[in-house]
């Protein structure tokens, strides 16, 4: 006898799982969803507050506006930014808070014809997919919307880092302070540095680039400090 | 992985590429209107003596507050469109405004400081009849709703329901009044046509019926029309059958009082139904004893009820509008009188005066001057804001609204503070036109146009030319510097008739606006100036308009000529309104006569001798008129007859057929494709823009083959809905049809699919939006014909002669709003990269680059496609905020995007028209041939000093170390 009922009580929660299951059947896409209720049926209200972070509800409320469905069912903020959208019937609607200084994620609100609501994430490629979001509906805004593009500004940072300059201030560095560094008043190692150099050069005979820029720079360096060693050997190879 | 990179990458640099606002642009090139629509209710904020605010309630199912100072708005609601979002009843009370809407099915309350809500309630379904403010002991706390069968109470603080109550006998009782006095008893009025009044009266507090009567009134029809209530609870009526006044005092209700007009020795002008004005200044209180009395269209008598007695105070005559309005414990009539009484009102001055409404006395110094614009229509209503001024007399400023929709805010003695063109909330379709060249640019064009002239006089006109291109040149220099000294503020609005001309680029053009009104508007684009308009009277309501552009500014000395054609919808008949774009001005030029409804009209691309180019009308009988209509006209038409033809649509019958000319001017139906109706409606016919010019023949493949379009110039889109609206079965179909042959190119179906469907045709693709059904989403889905990879005539297209069926490709893309309207940009000679302007119910209009819908989108990105620069397919559009071309200026219930070919390629010019009117430019592939703005001179010259300072130093350096060496 107990089991009996103990039976007929499992199969009354089955049934109320069944029934709160189907509660929310036509919301999802395909057959039997309420656009084919005729338009004498209930209608419903979506409540909900919007929230922008930080700013009063007062600054930005006159310029906001509830959108369901685009501009099927419009609705309006109260000045503590809570919103209701009156005589919606039931169905699934994209709802939207828009205003043009804060940006705010849209919500999808299903609406079963016996007033269930619920609401969740939209999503327009899988359309059944279902992230729960409370409801009332607890829109908070991302922050403000960036309708502009950066100016490229110019800077000297900028123009130091460009690669192609970075390309032409190193090896100056380098033939400006190497000779420096390098004692090149050590014949063996003028020497040296010249054997390298025809190892390098396969062409004696074509006039060295790098060679003419050290050559033009410390000259010019020799002309002013009037160094003897350095000012002498330009001059010696023109002889 | 790398390939992925790459991709990344390649979308990155994509996405960068597209147009976008700099913030330093703001306001540099673009402006935004803002309208209401026609006002409907209008209540100036009183609830503190120095508000600057006026409240309006407009037919667009707008409620917003002006700043009475600017006439700015200060904030703005937009409700739905139609009937649902109707305005029926606005109520002020303090700084919160009570609005009825939708046909009494909403109550909502409005903070008018900050422009919030306070609450909104849901009252019972019923057709709404009036509403009342409910006073108590000098506070107003409930409003009572009155509709066909009950009423209703709520509280002014939170809007919940105090009671509702059943009227009795109501389907036989026409309840049409709700009237409180400042006590607590509600009295509901109702009439029997031609039989009596029944009066009801229920407590405040509870609803109960308190009283109920009724009182024989045979002549009475309508309440509101011809009955108002002033002093202590005193219905007062006026019936022009048996001229006379009847009085009913509600609280004893015993019978009609008749009082015979001849008593008061006035007499009402024969066809004219009298009526009453009468003014309860605080909800809380009892109505004034004094009102109006309206005896003829420009008849007024202030009446006064003193002690039972009705006594004439004043009679004005003429007298076109008045009004009352109360400050403080003063109450004044306000009138309006024409100034000279000689000439027709409609086209001169008028005077308002102030009159005392206890004694009928004229107050001094209250004149003020209304100067008519004679372009526009007569005043309809006087909206008076009085105010006390410090030496207690009463000071006031008037806003007068006029039949053209136009709003004009005025103060002592005329002073014309602001005006508000309405009318230009409801634009239909518009126009732009090119200024005309100045003198001296037209006489420089001159001077290439006649060689005839001997070399020396060749030679003295273009020095002549130049010195005088010199001397304007100097001028404009002598200008900038004079304006350079002058605030920011003055130097803007110079902008007139007189200085109008072409800019350099041809950047500023003539906006040419039609409204619903039937008001036209010429707009300068660069400024958003109204430089003419012209009100065009007798326009009926339901009028469709077609503005046509006959003869452009090109061909000086012949002025510029556009043609309004206006039909009427129901009965097809049809008249033309010619008139200067640039100007405004009606043309010398009168236009033919339509006596027969006209089913098409279309404009030829050949002119006349004066270089106006031919507009053909077809009527109903199939016969067709051409205008201009010269003999020069009619013989180009008999040889040209054989190569013009033209299509009719009959959407209530399914049916498109194409029709041939024939010599005689008759014509000779050629093709006709019927739709079932039974399954299917035609909603839009698409051709494409005539000015619309296509640069590249085809498309460079990524094998550097060629694949050709399809440009048919004579292709229709034809877009049709399925009758059946369920969800499973309903569908959308584009058909692609050759106009001239009947052709049917291409024909697509999109099931599980619902319109609205918003259309766009250009070049060799169409693109359409519609909403699916299915997946409960917009879609966008994109059609392209190409003519394969080799070109069947490339020398010229005839619909007549292609007899390959031309490839087409699809594809479909998800996008994440709805939409408003759209429309392609247009370029001059269409070498820019197109966008896709798309109007969104947010108010953004987004730059969409037709790039994102191209049916060659891949699957997989392959080398080719890269090549190509093909974006790899993504089923989601995006919405991106940056492509906003109007950022945070948003335009509500856009209607239409217009645009425009610069005379710069890069650049198209784009209006969008709605409730707002917004311009801007749009740069579609950047402004690849102009300088940009951010063009930074600073930097270039100052690294042409460097380098020139530089070169200096080592010329000299290289001079000191050569004279080194030769001294060695």
């Amino acid at each position: 006898m107990s089991f009996v009922e103990k039976m007929s009580l499992s199969w009354l929660i089955v049934l109320a799982a069944i029934v709160a299951v189907r509660g929310f059947t036509d919301s999802d896409p395909g057959p039997g969803a309420a656009a084919a209720t005729p338009l004498g049926g209930d209608r419903f209200k979506i409540e909900g507050r919007a929230i922008v972070p930080g700013v009063k509800a007062q600054d930005w409320v006159s310029t906001a506006r509830v959108l369901v469905d685009g501009e099927d069912y419009v609705g309006f903020l109260r000045t503590d930014g809570g919103f209701s959208v009156n005589d919606v019937p039931s169905g699934s609607y994209v709802v939207e808070v828009v205003t043009p200084s804060y940006r705010f994620e849209p919500v999808r609100v299903d609406i079963t014809s016996k007033g269930k609501m619920r609401a969740r994430m939209v999503n327009y490629i899988k359309t059944s997919e279902v992230i729960r979001q409370p409801y009332p509906l607890q829109i908070r805004s991302s922050g403000p919307h960036s309708y502009f593009m950066k100016r490229e500004t110019w800077g000297w940072t900028d123009f130091l880092m460009n690669p192609m300059v970075m390309m032409m201030v190193l090896p100056l560095l380098i033939i400006v302070l190497l000779p420096k560094v390098v004692n090149t008043n050590d014949p063996e190692m003028r020497k040296e540095m010249e054997q390298s150099m025809n190892m390098l050069n396969p062409n004696p005979e074509l006039p060295d680039v790098s060679e003419l820029m050290t050559k033009l720079f410390s000259g010019s360096k020799g002309s002013s400090k009037a160094s003897s060693s350095k000012g002498t050997r330009p001059a010696v190879k023109r002889r | 992985m790398a390939k992925l990179i790459l991709l990344l990458l390649k979308c990155i640099l994509l996405c960068g590429t597209v147009y976008a606002v700099f913030e330093d642009q703001v306001g540099k090139f673009d402006w935004r209107q803002q309208y209401v629509g026609k006002v409907r209710f209008c209540h100036f904020d009183a609830h503190m003596q120095s508000s600057k605010k006026v409240l309006l309630a407009t037919e667009s199912n707008v409620f917003a507050a002006l700043n009475t100072r600017t006439g700015e708005v200060l904030w703005r609601h937009v409700d739905k469109t139609g009937p649902e979002g109707n305005i029926d009843a606005f109520l002020q009370n303090g700084q919160d405004a009570v609005l009825v809407v939708g046909n009494g099915r909403f109550l909502r309350s409005w903070e008018t400081n900050i422009g919030g809500l306070n609450w909104e309630a849901v009252l019972d379904s019923g057709s709404f009849q009036s509403a009342c403010l409910i006073g108590q002991q000098g506070t107003v706390k409930n409003v009572a709703v009155l509709k066909k069968t009950a009423i209703s109470l709520h509280y002014l603080s939170n809007g919940h329901q105090k009671w509702i109550e059943n009227l009795p006998d109501s389907d036989t009782v026409d309840y049409q009044t709700v009237y409180s006095g400042g006590n607590s008893e509600v009295y509901v009025l109702g009439v029997v046509p031609h039989s009596h009044i029944a009066i009801v009266a229920f407590s405040g507090d509870d609803g109960e019926i308190l009283q109920q009567s009724s009182v024989e009134a045979p002549w009475l029809s309508s309440i509101p029309e011809s009955c108002q209530m002033v002093d202590q609870d005193l219905l007062i009526c006026v019936d022009s059958t048996t001229m006379s006044l009847y009085t009913l005092d509600l609280k004893l209700q015993l019978q009609l009082n008749q009082i015979p007009l001849q008593s008061l020795e006035l007499e009402v002008d024969p066809d004219f139904r009298p009526s009453l004005v009468s003014h309860q200044p605080n909800p809380a209180k009892q109505p004034r004893s004094e009102f109006f009395l309206q005896l003829a269209p420009d008849h007024y008598v202030l009446l006064q009820f003193n002690n039972g007695q009705l006594v004439v105070l004043r009679d004005f005559k003429p007298a076109l509008l008045v009004s009352f309005a109360t400050t403080g414990e003063k109450t004044v009539a306000a009138v309006m009188s024409p100034k000279n009484k000689t000439v027709a009102p409609s086209s001169q001055a008028s005077s308002i005066n102030l009159f005392n409404a206890e004694t009928g006395r004229r107050l001094l110094d209250t004149t003020l001057i209304f100067t008519m614009d004679p372009n526009g229509g007569k005043p309809e209503k006087l909206n008076v804001q009085a105010f006390l001024k410090k030496d207690d007399s009463v000071g006031y400023r008037v806003m007068v609204q006029t039949k053209d929709h136009t709003l004009t805010f005025l103060q002592q003695p005329g002073r014309v503070l602001w005006t508000r063109e309405e009318a230009l909330s409801d634009v239909l379709t518009m126009e732009m036109v090119d200024l005309p060249l100045t003198g001296t640019q037209a006489e420089l064009e001159g001077e290439f146009g006649k060689k005839t002239d001997g070399l020396m006089s060749m030679v003295f006109k273009r020095l002549s030319s130049q010195l005088i291109l010199l001397q304007a040149w100097v001028a404009h220099l002598w200008k900038l510097f004079y304006d350079a000294r002058k605030p920011r503020s003055q130097v803007k609005n110079d902008i007139s008739m007189e200085n109008l001309s072409r800019d350099e680029f041809n950047l500023q053009k003539m906006m040419v606006m039609v409204t619903a009104s039937g008001k036209l508007f010429g707009i300068d684009s660069k400024t958003g100036g109204i430089l003419w308009k012209h009100y065009l009277e007798n326009i009926p309501s339901n009028a469709a308009f077609k503005l046509m552009v006959q003869r452009t500014t090109a061909h000086f000395p012949h002025p510029p000529q556009c043609t309004l054609l206006i039909k009427d919808k129901d009965t097809g008949l049809a008249s033309l309104h010619v008139f200067n774009p640039i100007y405004g001005k009606m043309s010398h030029v009168s236009p033919p006569a339509l006596p027969q409804p006209i089913l098409q009209s279309l404009m030829l691309p050949f002119m006349d001798q004066d270089y106006a180019k031919v507009l053909l009308l077809i009527d109903d009988q199939y016969k067709v008129s051409a205008f201009p209509s010269t003999k020069y006209v009619l013989q180009q038409l008999q040889e040209m007859a054989s190569s013009i033809f033209f299509f009719l649509v009959d959407s209530n019958q399914g049916r498109l057929s194409g029709y041939r000319l024939r010599t005689d001017l008759s014509t000779e139906q050629i093709w006709e494709v019927a739709l079932p109706t039974e399954t299917q409606k035609i909603v839009s016919v698409k051709g494409k823009k005539p000015n619309e010019h296509v640069h590249s023949q085809g498309r460079v493949m990524g094998d550097r083959s060629v694949l050709y379009k399809y440009l048919n110039p004579n292709l229709l889109a034809v877009v049709t809905e399925s009758t059946d609206l369920h969800q499973e079965r309903s569908f959308v179909g584009i058909i692609l049809i050759d106009g001239v042959t009947g052709r049917i190119i291409h024909e697509a179906v999109q099931r599980k699919a619902r319109g609205p469907v918003h259309v766009v045709h250009s070049e060799n693709w169409v693109v359409y939006e519609y909403w699916s059904t299915k997946s409960r989403r917009n879609e966008f889905s994109v059609i392209e014909l190409y003519e394969g990879m080799e070109l069947y005539n490339s020398t010229a297209f005839s619909s007549l002669d292609r007899p390959l069926v031309p490839q087409v490709l699809q594809q479909s893309y998800i996008f994440p709003s709805s939409i408003s309207t759209m429309e392609a940009t247009l370029t001059e000679k269409g070498i820019t990269s197109r966008h896709l302007l798309i109007g969104l119910p947010s108010g953004g209009i987004l730059s969409l680059p037709k790039m994102f819908l191209d049916p060659r989108r891949p699957e997989m990105a392959s080398e080719q496609s890269r090549e190509e620069n093909l974006i790899p397919y993504a089923p989601e559009l995006m919405i991106r905020t940056e492509w906003f071309v109007n950022y945070n200026q948003t335009v509500s219930r856009v209607r239409g995007i217009y645009t425009a070919p610069s005379g710069l390629e890069s650049t198209c010019l784009v209006v969008a028209y709605g409730l707002d009117i917004y311009h801007t430019r749009v740069y579609p592939s950047k402004q690849f041939d102009v300088l940009k703005d951010d063009y930074d001179y600073m930097l270039i010259s100052s690294v042409l000093l460097a380098l020139f300072f530089a070169t200096m130093i080592s010329k000299r350096l290289a001079e000191v170390k050569l004279l080194n060496r030769a001294w060695r």
